[in-house]
């Protein structure tokens, strides 16, 4: 009984904790950056514009602002997204990008930079060939007139296959000296030129990350299998296509603006797992909330750590390891025994 | 009447593998349904469930044909236990259980308190109270079975669909659900079809005083039903499943009479 008494106030002081986090994780972010500002300086810029110099304005609200939120939105698109499919195909190593949307992206942008000259015909490149890749996955997984979630994934890992050999030609192709830097560094994936108009592709994250909130008391159903899911009464193909097309609007957005990011869809799921359970009502909104603070902190990382910009691909990995290590001898696995 | 099936055939391809099949389940009845490997069981509890579509004849459910339910709705009438679950991710129990409730909830098939409270209740019932807070992963397979068992419960459905449930249990486990099944049909009136390969349950319900029916499939062939005292004799068993059997009277415990099988052969092929 006394458990039962001690239990909400529990949950209540986490859901605030995640509520808050990743706002307090962009603010403080925005106290860091190449160009030096006094953290007064900082408050101004955000609170009293009028009473701070340009430098300080412009270097906040039209740089690190955009940069702080973006990286924040895409963190919880590639994390939610993750940890949706992994409920869907009930695997819990399956990532964001297993329907091939990061590779799909990949050679979208490697086509817009060596026959477009890049620009902004890469985020709609980039954005347009992950969806394809989602759709042939689809196709080629389907197997008189349905697709399981099984021949979904097949489809999804031939997909991906596809697309890295013909990320490969492109590089092949490329130019070596102006086209190929640019196709190495955005498969490294980076924030370093997002300005506000990036921030269109928060719609489609939003609407995407939306669609799996509302799917998240079924994404429980579903991964108890599509035929026991069906028994308890959820309409399997439609939520299915719910899911699937909001982590894929998600997923294809996010890597439309910054490049592939990988780990982040796998890892901060299971973070959240180790953290909170496995329940989705739970799970999904706190990789959301993790997803958001782990990017952005590792964006932050990624400009402060060094002369040079690390590009944030690599430094998820780098950093996200041995935290991920940690944390699973400090949980013991969470019950992952 | 809950369940009604009205000549039923069904094939997967030319040669029907349901012919003709008419069963009943009414409120508190138990039937459990026999036959060899490959004889149809899962192929019928697959036509209940509304995953596959009878070639001919109809399945009645609630007084509703079944291919006019939504998911939801068949989910509020008919619950189901599989034969084998793989769990996935490490659920604690009561959350394995809350997703029965999926059907009766709302738009975002989030549970209220009374759908939380129809749970407890669940868990009660089959007496799993105690591993609420557990993770389903870490359960013996007769506890997993008694999980699957209180979902299925929590979904307050008419009718129980059960796939061999006590197949891969153990003597103490397998009583511990048969007498569960047995409460459940006297006490909450709940109409059961239990695909089985142990005669011997039949002739457990039978002994406890339960409306029972047995329904003996063979592939292909029309299927035989009645009391299990009246349907399985050595005959039938030598017929459909091709084995030299005996079947003794027992005195039970309480000096009820109960039906017990012994197996002596399989029979030569012809």
């Amino acid at each position: 009984m006394q458990q039962a008494t001690a239990k909400p106030n529990h949950r209540a002081a986490k859901t605030a904790a995640l509520v808050v986090l990743p706002f307090a994780v962009v603010l403080l972010s925005l106290f860091f950056g190449r160009y030096p500002l006094p953290w007064r300086d900082v408050l101004a810029a955000i609170f009293t514009p009028a009473r701070v110099s340009d430098a300080a304005l412009v270097t906040v609200r039209q740089l690190r602002v955009p940069r702080a939120v973006a990286a924040a939105f895409v963190g919880a698109s590639l994390a939610v997204s993750g940890a949706a499919f992994q409920s869907v195909f009930r695997n819990p190593l399956v990532n964001s990008g297993i329907l091939g949307v990061s590779n799909g992206a990949g050679f979208g942008a490697c086509v817009a930079i060596v026959c477009f000259g890049g620009g902004a015909s890469t985020y709609v490149f980039s954005f347009l060939f992950a969806v394809l890749a989602v759709v042939l996955s689809a196709f080629a997984g389907r197997i008189s007139k349905t697709t399981t979630t099984i021949t979904l994934i097949l489809g999804g890992t031939i997909v991906s296959a596809f697309f890295s050999a013909m990320v490969s030609i492109m590089k092949y192709v490329a130019d070596p000296y102006s086209q190929l830097p640019t196709i190495t560094f955005w498969l490294m994936g980076s924030f370093a030129s997002i300005n506000y108009s990036h921030l269109t592709a928060l719609i489609p994250m939003t609407a995407g990350m939306l669609a799996i909130v509302i799917s998240r008391w079924r994404l429980n159903a579903l991964s108890m299998g599509e035929k026991e899911a069906a028994t308890l009464g959820v309409d399997v193909r439609r939520w299915q296509c719910i899911v699937v097309g909001g982590a894929t609007l998600c997923t294809a957005s996010a890597v439309c603006i910054c490049g592939t990011i990988g780990w982040v869809g796998l890892v901060i799921p299971h973070i959240a797992r180790m953290l909170l359970g496995n329940n989705n009502r739970t799970l999904i909104p706190a990789s959301i909330s993790l997803g958001a603070c782990f990017l952005v902190l590792m964006d932050l990382l990624a400009r402060s750590l060094t002369g040079a910009e690390l590009p944030i691909g690599i430094l998820c990995a780098l950093v996200g390891t041995p935290f991920f290590v940690y944390l699973l001898k400090k949980t013991k696995g969470g019950v992952w025994r | 009447m809950i369940l009604t099936i009205d000549r039923l055939t069904f094939s997967f391809d030319d040669a029907p593998l349901l012919r003709d099949l008419s069963l009943n389940v009414d409120a508190g009845e138990i039937v459990c349904l026999l036959g060899p490997n490959g004889s149809g069981k899962t192929t019928l509890l697959d036509c209940i469930l509304g995953f596959h579509r009878p070639t001919a004849g109809s399945v009645t459910l609630c007084g509703k044909e079944i291919g006019a339910y939504s998911r939801a709705q068949l989910a509020k009438c008919a619950a189901y236990v599989p034969q084998q679950h793989t769990p996935t991710f490490p659920y604690t129990v009561r959350e394995a259980v809350r997703m029965g409730r999926t059907a009766h909830a709302g738009l975002l098939g989030a549970p209220n308190k009374e759908d939380e409270a129809i749970c407890e209740q669940a868990l009660r019932q089959v007496g799993m109270e105690a591993f609420a807070d557990r993770p389903y992963t870490s359960l013996s397979g007769g506890e997993l079975k008694l999980v699957l068992l209180a979902r299925a419960l929590s979904q307050k459905a008419r009718l129980l669909v059960l796939d061999e449930p006590t197949a891969s249990l153990d003597f103490k486990n397998e009583m511990r659900f048969l007498e569960t099944l047995a409460r459940l049909a006297r006490q909450e009136q709940i109409g059961i079809l239990m695909a089985t390969h142990a005669l011997q349950h039949a002739f457990y319900f039978e002994s406890q005083a339960l409306p029972v029916n047995a329904v003996l499939l063979s592939r292909g062939k029309p299927a035989i039903t009645g009391t299990p005292q009246a349907l399985l004799t050595p005959q039938t068993l030598a017929e459909i499943y091709g084995v030299r059997a005996a079947v003794h009277e027992v005195t039970g415990e309480h000096g009820e009479t109960m039906r017990s099988l012994t197996l002596f052969g399989s029979m030569e092929e012809q």
